[in-house]
């Protein structure tokens, strides 16, 4: 059966093929591409249909996000009150919320909205480190409701703050002990609950939570904000625990749907109940790798060994953190045991698979790169392409090293905008926080890298990553470290080919190529010709998945 | 990010389960003291391990395996925290013959003392934190770039110290200087982890009896008894269990002659006191002691 070729005249084709740069048309047959160049051209491969709905569109290839989570997906179940405007995955913008009042004037209005007086309101995305000053607790929330609990979860993840209601429903008293409850002078809970020992006696919001990130919904969320801002490809890395039969099955539920807008990498992972031993981890990843369909894909392992650089749990070298809080231990947490990480990395390895190794400090990346180096003398193999995650302090001798051990970065450069002040002025101070995500020394010492969100932590897209990466611009307009600034073309390449060749998929995906995949980012602009400024509000129509159109802002 | 963690629920009025946490860096034998706890326990012990891999339970021990929980024939229960931690929590909690006392083993990064936070849960009261270190390793553990930091505060947040595998070490002792200088707490030498139980995780179930002579000459610890018919200074009271250095565990009852009618639960581990007030007062006040017998 000969399936039917359809041609989209564009305004222009940019392939990312550095042989066929751009063309005027991309032709598609099922769910691959026949061939870019003039609709002339392309009629020569016989009986078609000329689509003209991207005729004044540019269309690049999908953009390929390396790392977020599906928990994206989940937490806008719930109303987001964070500093900066975000946009949902049905398109929705939220404002953000700048100050306390305004946190509370956002709860009001949905509280205004619920029925059920004891179900409890529960809110995400306050990051107290963009409101100087006071700080957000149980009596701000009060002006909300007294009866009704609520509970506002963290941009970090680590910290919640309640009201006098959900204090009171959840019996958090005086007399609690657990450290984590702040309380104020008078010996009171003040609503803060800091770290899950803390967080989890507030048991009606948390078991929401889990309930939500877990849902379909939230898979639903999730592709729905990639279609809307242009990627193709997600990647989880690590949320989803790939040994429970009945989360892969619920993946291959929404996957298997046609009008499922994105494709999505599960990345194996031992966290949050995953399998343990890595051998075991490693087979039964390779076993989903022989049952992967279009749409779900598998062969990588997440694993995570530190924390974060602006919770200053991340594993930085000498001189350590620039200006940490009082009490601070000195340097951030290991969780993995630096001595395990080669047995994990060779089980790995030996199985032939890619392992992504969440670092965020140099200390951390320096274990994984030797850990690497030590897998590699016990057992050579070629074009493994481990990555190192968020790669955010690593230093140019580190990227020497992974260049020559065949390894990949995925940088996160969002942070550049998110928290460039804070890493300039409190963790790790001017001269580090000019070389964090330091996609331009990547590129001179040839290491192939890509960028990400890690969405629901900076929310997803990746016009604004190669934004970020491009101008480094911090949230209060300041350029951070200049040098480390990025061409828009290098941007590019980071989301697409090369995040396509991080994963193993630049074969198939990551450039539009004649026998590739039909997977588009559908833009309203040229990126490579407006302002490198401006490369974050091109408008984005929404993505062809295979062949299949899916519209951004709408529900299919 | 972290993923929430399901609350425990409040347990059934009843006696607190009495939580010790167990820490140390990779390869120090916690697992092994683990292994050395469930073969050898004479009460009801529960024990949260980061995974199954390295228990060794002799199987003629196991009476069930249910998923992430192994049921022991001396009533003792093991359960892992891969399903998360919480889960494990109210897996033990939740037991239908509750556990007299729970053991969780830290991450051989972790923090015990952050671990220790857990323990003030609903149902659950703090025993204390006992660190196992490598006396092998220890020095160049100290030392080293990556880890010094962690193996530096694992001790501090230590209310006892096992020094372990001093066998392998030409001078135990050394070592244990070593250690001291960076926490000044307990410390007790082992080799393979074996240390009674009631220096471990408390004085048995037999409650405030001392258990008499040394079982044998070898036998490095003592136990003794100590009666407070009076009321006794509070101050006074507390600075001698904290100068007393031969002290591992002390547990008993005793007035304070500020408020003598009121008594109160004495809880020692290492340096760590706590006192509570107590809900059954005893005829005549005591503590009985457990600690190194000095030579």
């Amino acid at each position: 059966m000969t399936e039917e070729t359809i041609i989209y005249p564009a305004r222009k084709v940019i392939t990312m093929n550095p042989a066929f740069p751009e063309g005027q048309a991309v032709a598609v047959r099922g769910d691959r591409v026949l061939g870019v160049g003039t609709v002339d051209e392309l009629a020569g491969w016989g009986d078609h249909t000329i689509d003209d709905r991207f005729a004044d569109k540019v269309i690049l290839p999908g953009f390929i996000e390396a790392h977020t989570h599906v928990m994206a997906g989940g937490v806008w179940q719930f109303p987001y009150v964070g500093f900066f405007d975000r946009r949902d995955p049905d398109g929705k913008l939220w404002q953000g919320s700048t100050s306390i009042d305004e946190v509370v004037d956002r709860l009001i209005e949905q509280e205004s909205m619920m029925g059920d007086p004891s179900e409890p309101l529960i809110a995400w995305g306050l990051d107290p480190i963009y409101m100087p000053g006071e700080r957000l607790v149980a009596k701000h929330l009060d002006r909300v409701s007294t009866d009704r609990p609520i509970f506002v979860y963290h941009a970090s993840g680590h910290l919640g703050t309640v009201n006098t209601a959900m204090l009171e429903r959840s019996e958090i008293t005086e007399h609690n002990q657990t450290p984590g409850v702040v309380k104020d002078p008078d010996g009171q809970p003040n609503g803060e609950l800091q770290e899950p020992a803390a967080m989890m006696l507030a048991t009606s919001a948390f078991e929401r939570l889990v309930v939500a990130i877990g849902s379909q919904e939230a898979k639903w969320g999730y592709a729905n904000e990639a279609k809307n801002t242009g990627q193709t490809l997600i990647t989880d890395l690590g949320t989803t625990r790939v040994n429970d039969p009945s989360q892969v099955e619920a993946w291959r539920e929404v996957t298997e749907d046609p009008t499922y807008p994105a494709r999505v990498m599960l990345a194996g992972s031992s966290m949050f109940g995953g399998e343990q031993d890595p051998d075991k981890l490693a087979a039964i990843v390779n076993d989903l790798k022989q049952e992967q369909s279009p749409k779900l894909r598998f062969g990588i392992i997440k694993i995570v060994l530190d924390g974060s650089i602006q919770g200053f749990t991340a594993r930085v070298s000498w001189p350590y953190y620039f200006n940490p809080p009082e009490g601070h231990p000195g340097n951030g947490l290991w969780l993995v045991p630096p001595d395990q990480v080669a047995d994990i990395v060779t089980a790995h390895h030996k199985a032939g698979l890619t392992v992504h190794a969440h670092c965020n400090g140099d200390q951390t990346a320096q274990v994984f790169i030797d850990a690497v180096e030590t897998a590699l003398e016990r057992h050579p193999r070629w074009d493994h392409r481990h990555t190192v995650q968020h790669c955010q302090l690593t230093t140019p001798a580190q990227y020497r090293q992974m260049a020559a051990l065949g390894m990949n970065a995925n940088i996160f450069s969002n942070h550049i905008y998110y928290w460039g002040d804070q890493h300039r002025d409190f963790t790790v101070g001017p001269e580090r926080a000019a070389r964090m995500d330091a996609c331009a020394t990547a590129l001179r010492e040839g290491v192939k890298f890509s960028i990400h969100s890690d969405s629901p932590i900076t929310p997803m897209g990746h016009l604004h990553t190669a934004w970020c990466a491009v101008n480094r611009l911090t949230a209060t307009g300041e350029v951070l470290g200049p040098d480390e600034r990025i061409d828009v073309q290098d941007a590019l390449e980071a989301i697409t080919i090369n995040a396509a060749y991080q994963l193993k998929l630049d074969h198939d995906m990551g450039s539009i190529e004649a026998g590739k995949l039909a997977d588009f980012a559908i833009l309203e602009d040229d990126p490579l010709a407006v302002e490198p400024a401006a490369l974050k509000d091109i408008g984005v129509w929404g993505t062809v998945v295979g062949g299949v159109a899916h519209q951004a802002g709408t529900s299919n | 990010m972290a993923l929430p963690i399901k609350q425990v629920r409040a347990t059934e009025v009843g006696d607190l389960i009495s939580v010790t946490i167990v820490g140390g860096y990779l390869g120090a034998g916690k697992t092994t003291l683990v292994n050395h706890i469930l073969a050898n326990a004479d009460q009801r012990v529960a024990v949260m391990v980061n995974d199954f891999g390295e228990v060794n339970i002799d199987a003629d021990l196991i009476r069930s395996r249910d998923g992430d929980t192994i049921s022991l024939a001396n009533g003792c229960i093991c359960c892992s925290m891969v399903d998360g931690f919480g889960a494990a929590l109210q897996t033990i909690t939740e037991a239908p013959v509750r556990p007299e006392r729970l053991v969780i083993e830290a991450s051989g990064v972790g923090y015990p003392g952050q671990i220790a936070g857990y323990a003030h849960t609903p149902g659950l009261k703090l025993d204390g934190v006992v660190v196992v270190v490598d006396a092998e390793t220890i020095r160049a553990n100290l030392r080293s770039e990556y880890i010094g930091d962690v193996v530096r505060q694992q001790c501090v947040e230590a209310d006892l110290i096992v020094l372990n595998k001093v066998d392998l070490v030409a001078n135990p002792d050394a070592v244990e200087k070593a250690v001291r200088k960076v926490a000044d707490v307990s410390v007790v030498q082992a080799r393979s982890a074996h240390i009674p139980l009631g220096v471990l995780i408390g004085l048995d179930r037999s409650g405030l009896e001392p258990s008499g002579a040394p079982r044998s000459a070898q036998d490095r610890f003592r136990t003794w008894m100590q009666e407070f018919p009076d009321p006794v200074d509070r101050l006074s009271f507390l600075a001698d269990l904290g100068s007393a250095s031969d002290v591992l565990r002390a547990k008993g009852t005793v007035r304070f002659s500020e408020d003598p009618n009121t008594f109160f639960d004495v809880h020692v581990v290492g340096k760590r006191v706590t006192l509570t007030q107590s809900d059954r007062p005893w005829p005549t006040p005591r503590l009985v002691y457990i600690g190194l017998r000095t030579t």
